[in-house]
C-alpha cells in the first residue's frame, strides 16, 4: 500500500466519524434523492446510508434544495455538475454509458431469441421420429386383440 | 524451548501443502493408471491434509486467545481488551484468516468425500480436483499470506479487529456459512470435472452429489440472507443489500447454482440438459473464485473488500486457470457431451425449467456488467463512473417478477406435454388467486406496479402450492381411506424432495413480500428530539429520555434511551447508540430496532450525542414487512433440511389392498 | 474448437480488463475533477481573526480575480493535512506575492478552536477561512481532505491535487501556474 494511498484512505476513514449535531429535521423525500447519489468520502455507500460528516451535510443541502422548490432532476443536476457523474448511482444514459442500460435488454432478448430456437429445434428432434410402418402397426392392434381377449390377473399399479 | 505458535503454525500449513500436492500427484497418477493403491494413498493423504489444516487453525486460535502478539496475524487485528468471542472470531476477520479457514473447511469436505463416498469410477478424479483447488488456498496461506509469520519484536497490543466486524455477534455466523456454501459447491464442480475427463456425463456425477449440492446451495443461500440481516442491524440505514459489488459477486454463483439445482432434476428424468448442467456447474465455480479475486483485490470500490498486494494477482491467476481449465473443458467436450434432446412440448416441465436457466443466467450476466462496467468504462476512456442500487434494482425486476411467474406454473406442468384441459384449470385457479390477491392490494390503497404485481404473484404461487398439494393428497386419501390431514402428513415424510421445494418456494414467497413491503413503503426521516418532549412520527409518539454511555470489554457506548409510546400507552425503550472500539477512531452507528410483524420501528442515531445539548437527531425508519424476510429465510432452510433427510420408505402394501378393494 | 476459442476469447478479455484493474491501484480518491478548465466557483467566507488586519472579516474570492490562486482544503481532524501543512507554508512564503495562497477548513462544524490551533500550529500566514457549513467543499466537489485546487490568473482550473502535497507537486503546479 502506497504511503499516498494510506494517507487518502486516513482521510477517508475519519472522514466517517459523524459531524456534530445539526438542527435540521429531514423529509423523506431528502433519503430518497440521497439514495441515488454516492457518498463522495465513503467506499461505497449512497448519500441515504452513510454516516459520514460529508453526507449529513449533503442531506442537509437536499432538504434546502427542497424547500427552495428544486425537483429531483435539478438536484442530481446540481452534484453532478460539482462532481461528475461518478456522484450518481445510476450512470446516465448517454454515451458510451448508454451500454450498460442496453446490454441488458439485449441479454433477455438474445436469452429470449436463443429459447424458442432451442426449443424449436428439439421439437423438431422429436417430430422426426420415423412414422410408423404399416407392418407394425398391424402387429400392435393384433397384441392388443390377444390382451382385450384374455383377464388381466395383476391389479392395477396405482401411479404415484 | 524456541518453539513458538508462529512457527508451529507455519509448518503446519506447510505440511498440510505438501500433503495436499503429495495427493495431486498420486492421485492423479492412481486415476490415470486405474491403480487401486496409488488412489488409496491419495485418499488417506485427504485426511492427513485435514488434521495439518486442524492443526493450524487451533495453533491460530490459540494464539488469539493467548494473545500471542508475536504472531503477525494477532498483532495486526487482534486486542487484549476485545471480548473472547471477539477473539475467536478475527480469526476470519482479515485476510490471511479468511483464506485459512476457506482452505481448512475444503481440507475438511475433501477428507470427508475420500472417506465416505462409495468406490467408484469418478471418485479418484474428483478428489484430484478437490486436491488442486486446496493446493491452492493452502498455497496462499502457506507461502503468499501467511499469517503465521514470527514478528522479531512483538508489539503490546494491537489496533483490534475492524469496528464494523466486532459489533454484532453474526460476524460469528455469516462468513462461515458463506465459506460452508462455496466450499460445498466445489463437490458437485469436482465431479463434473471427473465426469469430463473420464467422458461419463451421464447423471452419475450428478447423482453422487445430490446432497452435497443441495446442502451447499442451501448454506449460502442462508448465508446471504443472514449476511442481510447483519446490514440490517449494523450498518443503520435499515437496508439489507445494497448491491455493493462484493454482494454482487457472491450472487452471481448463486444464481447459476439455483439454476443449477433446478436444471438436474431434467436431466434426472429425461436425460437431457446434460451440458446445460455441466455447464452451470463450472459456471458457478469459476465465478466463486472470481468472487474471491474481486473480494481480496482491491479492483473493485466495496465496503466488504479487503486486502490487496501479492493476494491480488495470485487470485486472478487462479480465476484464470480455474475458468480455462473447466470452461475450456467443457467447450471442448461439448459435442460428446450434448444429448439427442427431444422436446415434445415447449409447454411442460422441461420447458420450463430451460425457461429457468434462460431467466438466472440472464440475471447473472446484468450483475456481472453492472458489477465491472465502471472498470470497462476507466479502461477505454478513463472516465468515473458509478453503477449502482437504483440501476440494478430497475434492471433485475422484471427478471425477479418473471422469476416468481415460473416458480408457480412450473412445478405444475408435467413432464413431456402439458394437457391443456389440466393446465387451462390450473391456470384459471392460479389467476383467480392472483387477481384476488392483487384486489386486496388495491383494497388496502396500494397503487405501484411492482408491489401489486408481487402480491398478485404471491397469491399465483400459493394456490399453485395449493394445487400440488391436493392434487397429490387428494387422490392418496381416497385410495388408502384415511382423512386428509393424515394423508398431508404421511405424504410429506415420504415425497421429501416435493414437499420440501413446496416449502422452499413458499419460503420465497414469504421473502418477497418481505423486500416488497420493507423497500416500497419505507417511511424514512430524520428528527430532532429534545429530551423529555413527544415528538410524533407514524403511529408513534417518539420521546429521547436521557443520554447513556457504557463501557464494556474493548468498546465504548454512547447513546440516548428513547421511549416508545403508542396510543398514548408506553410500549417500549429503545437505545440506538454508537460503538467505538479500541483505538480505532471509526465510530459505528449501532441502531435499536423494535421488531414486529406488521412492521419494524427502527432508532439510529444521527450525528453525535452530546450529553450538553437539550435535544439529540434521530434517524427514524418504519419499515413494513421487514420480518418476513428473516422468518421466509428460517422456512427455506427448513425446506432444504427436509428435502435433505432421506425418505422414509413408502408404505406400498396399504395401497395395494386398497386398490384390490377397489377393484373387487 | 471454435468454442474453446471462445472461452478463451471471453477469459483474456476478463484478464485484461482485471490485470487493468490491478495495474492502476485502489479506485475512487482521483476522481478527475469535473472542474477542470473550468471557472472554479468563487465564495466569501468569514476569516480567523489574525487576518482581519489584512482582509477585514471576510474573504471574497471575486475581490480577487486576475490573480492565480491555490485554494487548499483542509480539517483539523484530518491526519495528511498535518502533513501537507509546513509545504503550504513554504509556497506561500516563496510565491506569495505572485499567487494567492487561501486555506479553507471544511467537514467540520463548530470547530473554530481547533482550527486556530492548527493555524497556529503551523504558523499560517496566508488566509484561512472557514467553510462551516461545507457548502463550498461540495461545490468544489470534494472527495476528501486534503485536496489543493491550483487556480490560473482567468480563474479556470488548472490542477486538482488529492491527498497531501509535498514541496516537488507545489513547486512544479505554481511554476505552471505562473507562466
Amino acid at each position: 500500500m502506497t504511503p499516498r494511498l494510506a494517507a487518502v484512505l486516513l482521510a477517508v476513514v475519519l472522514a466517517a466519524a459523524p459531524a456534530a449535531a445539526q438542527d435540521i429535521v429531514l423529509d423523506p423525500r431528502v433519503f430518497e434523492i440521497g439514495r441515488e447519489l454516492r457518498c463522495p468520502t465513503c467506499v461505497a455507500e449512497s448519500v441515504s446510508e452513510s454516516n459520514a460528516a460529508i453526507a449529513q451535510e449533503m442531506r442537509q443541502l437536499i432538504q434546502e434544495q427542497l424547500a427552495d422548490g428544486r425537483d429531483r432532476q435539478e438536484i442530481l443536476g446540481f452534484f453532478q455538475d460539482r462532481y461528475g457523474d461518478w456522484i450518481l448511482l445510476s450512470p446516465p444514459r448517454r454515451g458510451v454509458l448508454l451500454v450498460v442500460w442496453l446490454l441488458p435488454i439485449a441479454a433477455a432478448i438474445a436469452g429470449a431469441f436463443a429459447l424458442v430456437f432451442w426449443m424449436r429445434r428439439w421439437r423438431a428432434a422429436a417430430e422426426a421420429v420415423a412414422p410408423a410402418s404399416e407392418e407394425d402397426l398391424a402387429r400392435v392392434r393384433a397384441a392388443l386383440a390377444r390382451t382385450d381377449a384374455a383377464p388381466d390377473p395383476t391389479p392395477p399399479s396405482p401411479r404415484p | 524451548m524456541g518453539l513458538s505458535l508462529g512457527t508451529v503454525g507455519s509448518a503446519a500449513t506447510a505440511i498440510a501443502l505438501g500433503l495436499a500436492v503429495y495427493a495431486v500427484v498420486v492421485g492423479a497418477l492412481g486415476a490415470v493408471r486405474r491403480d487401486a493403491r496409488l488412489q488409496t494413498s491419495a485418499r488417506f493423504t485427504a485426511l492427513a491434509v485435514f488434521l495439518a489444516a486442524t492443526t493450524a487453525i487451533v495453533v491460530m486460535q490459540a494464539a488469539l486467545l493467548t494473545d500471542d502478539f508475536s504472531v503477525k496475524y494477532v498483532a495486526e487485528h487482534s486486542r487484549i481488551d476485545s471480548p473472547t468471542w471477539v477473539k475467536v472470531v478475527t480469526m476470519w476477520a482479515a485476510l490471511e484468516g479468511s483464506v485459512l479457514l476457506w482452505a481448512w473447511l475444503l481440507t475438511g469436505y475433501t477428507a470427508v468425500l475420500a472417506l465416505t463416498t462409495a468406490n467408484h469410477a469418478l471418485r479418484p478424479w474428483a478428489l484430484v480436483v478437490m486436491q488442486v483447488v486446496q493446493v491452492f488456498f493452502l498455497g496462499v496461506v502457506a507461502i503468499v499470506a501467511n499469517p503465521f509469520i514470527v514478528l522479531a519484536n512483538p508489539p503490546l497490543d494491537g489496533p483490534g479487529a475492524n469496528p464494523l466486524l466486532q459489533n454484532h455477534w453474526m460476524m460469528a455466523v455469516h462468513p462461515v456459512l458463506m465459506y460452508l456454501g462455496f466450499v460445498g459447491l466445489t463437490v458437485p464442480f469436482a465431479f463434473a470435472m471427473a465426469a469430463l475427463i473420464t467422458r461419463r456425463p451421464g447423471t452419475e456425477w450428478m447423482q453422487l452429489t445430490r446432497r452435497w449440492t443441495l446442502a451447499g446451495w442451501g448454506f449460502l443461500t442462508i448465508g446471504k440472507i443472514a449476511g442481510g440481516w447483519w446490514s440490517y442491524e449494523v450498518l443503520g440505514w435499515g437496508g439489507y443489500w445494497a448491491w455493493d459489488p462484493v454482494e454482487n459477486v457472491s450472487l452471481m454463483p448463486w444464481l447459476t447454482a439455483t439454476a443449477f439445482i433446478h436444471s438436474v432434476q431434467v436431466q434426472e428424468r429425461r436425460r437431457m440438459l446434460k451440458s446445460w448442467n455441466l455447464l452451470l456447474i463450472v459456471l458457478t465455480f469459476s465465478l466463486t473464485i472470481l468472487g474471491t479475486f474481486l473480494t481480496r483485490s482491491g479492483v473493485v470500490s466495496s465496503v466488504h473488500a479487503f486486502g490487496d498486494g501479492p493476494v491480488g494477482p495470485v487470485f486472478l491467476g487462479f480465476f484464470v486457470f480455474v475458468a480455462l481449465g473447466s470452461l475450456g473443458l467443457v467447450a471442448w467436450r461439448w459435442d460428446q457431451v450434448r444429448d439427442r434432446a427431444e422436446l415434445d412440448a415447449a409447454v411442460s416441465r422441461e420447458g420450463a425449467f430451460l425457461l429457468v436457466n434462460v431467466l438466472f443466467l440472464a440475471l447473472t450476466f446484468m450483475v456481472l456488467i453492472g458489477t465491472l462496467f465502471p472498470l470497462v468504462v476507466e479502461a477505454v476512456n478513463g472516465a468515473r463512473v458509478t453503477v449502482g442500487a437504483p440501476f440494478f434494482d430497475v434492471v433485475s425486476l422484471p427478471m425477479w417478477m418473471l422469476v416468481l411467474f415460473l416458480m408457480g406454473i412450473g412445478p405444475l406442468l408435467p413432464w413431456r406435454r402439458a394437457d391443456h384441459q389440466t393446465l387451462a384449470r390450473n391456470l384459471t385457479w392460479m389467476t383467480g388467486g392472483a387477481a384476488l390477491a392483487a384486489a386486496t392490494g388495491l383494497a388496502f390503497g396500494l397503487r405501484e406496479v411492482y408491489p401489486l404485481l408481487t402480491i398478485g404473484l404471491a397469491g399465483w404461487n400459493l394456490v399453485s402450492i395449493g394445487l400440488l398439494l391436493a392434487g397429490a393428497v387428494v387422490p392418496r386419501a381416497r385410495l388408502t381411506g384415511r382423512g386428509l390431514g393424515a394423508t398431508t402428513w404421511r405424504y410429506a415424510f415420504e415425497q421429501r424432495r416435493k414437499v420440501g421445494s413446496m416449502i422452499v418456494h413458499f419460503g420465497v414467497v414469504v421473502i418477497a413480500l418481505g423486500i416488497t413491503g420493507s423497500s416500497g413503503y419505507r417511511t424514512d426521516v430524520q428528527l430532532r428530539l429534545p429530551y423529555g418532549e413527544r415528538v410524533a412520527f407514524a403511529e408513534y409518539e417518539l420521546q429521547a429520555v436521557a443520554p447513556f454511555s457504557e463501557r464494556g470489554p474493548g468498546r465504548l457506548s454512547v447513546g440516548v434511551e428513547v421511549a416508545v409510546f403508542e396510543g398514548g400507552r408506553q410500549v417500549d425503550v429503545l437505545r440506538p447508540h454508537i460503538n467505538a472500539f479500541g483505538t480505532s477512531s471509526m465510530t459505528v452507528p449501532t441502531a435499536a430496532v423494535r421488531y414486529r410483524p406488521g412492521h419494524d420501528l427502527y432508532l439510529s442515531v444521527a450525528g453525535a450525542v452530546d450529553p450538553s445539548a437539550d435535544g439529540v437527531i434521530i434517524r427514524v425508519i418504519r419499515s413494513p414487512l421487514v420480518t418476513w424476510i428473516w422468518i421466509g429465510a428460517v422456512i427455506l432452510a427448513f425446506g432444504t433440511v427436509w428435502t435433505l433427510v432421506p425418505a422414509r420408505a413408502r408404505s406400498v402394501p396399504a395401497i395395494v389392498d386398497a386398490g384390490q378393494r377397489a377393484n373387487a | 474448437m471454435r468454442r474453446v476459442a471462445w472461452v478463451v476469447a471471453v477469459v483474456g478479455g476478463l484478464t485484461a480488463l482485471f490485470v487493468f484493474g490491478l495495474l492502476r491501484g485502489a479506485p475512487d480518491r482521483n476522481v478527475p475533477s469535473n472542474l477542470l478548465n473550468r471557472p472554479v466557483p468563487t465564495f466569501a467566507l468569514p476569516l480567523y481573526e489574525r487576518y482581519f488586519a489584512a482582509f477585514g472579516p471576510r474573504l471574497d474570492l471575486a475581490e480577487h480575480a486576475g490573480r492565480p490562486m491555490v485554494i487548499n482544503f483542509w480539517a483539523s481532524w484530518c491526519g495528511p493535512c498535518y502533513v501537507e501543512a509546513p509545504h503550504l507554508e513554504a509556497a506561500h512564503r516563496r510565491y506569495g506575492d505572485r499567487v494567492l495562497f487561501v486555506g479553507v477548513q471544511t467537514q467540520e462544524r463548530d470547530a473554530r478552536a481547533a482550527g486556530r490551533a492548527f493555524i497556529e500550529r503551523f504558523d499560517f500566514t496566508f488566509p484561512n477561512v472557514i467553510d462551516d457549513d461545507s457548502r463550498v467543499s461540495i461545490s468544489y466537489g470534494l472527495f476528501g481532505v486534503p485536496e489543493t485546487f491550483f487556480v490560473r490568473s482567468d480563474g479556470t482550473l488548472a490542477y486538482k491535487h488529492v491527498g497531501p502535497v509535498d514541496a516537488r507537486v507545489m513547486t512544479q503546479q505554481v511554476e505552471a501556474l505562473l507562466r
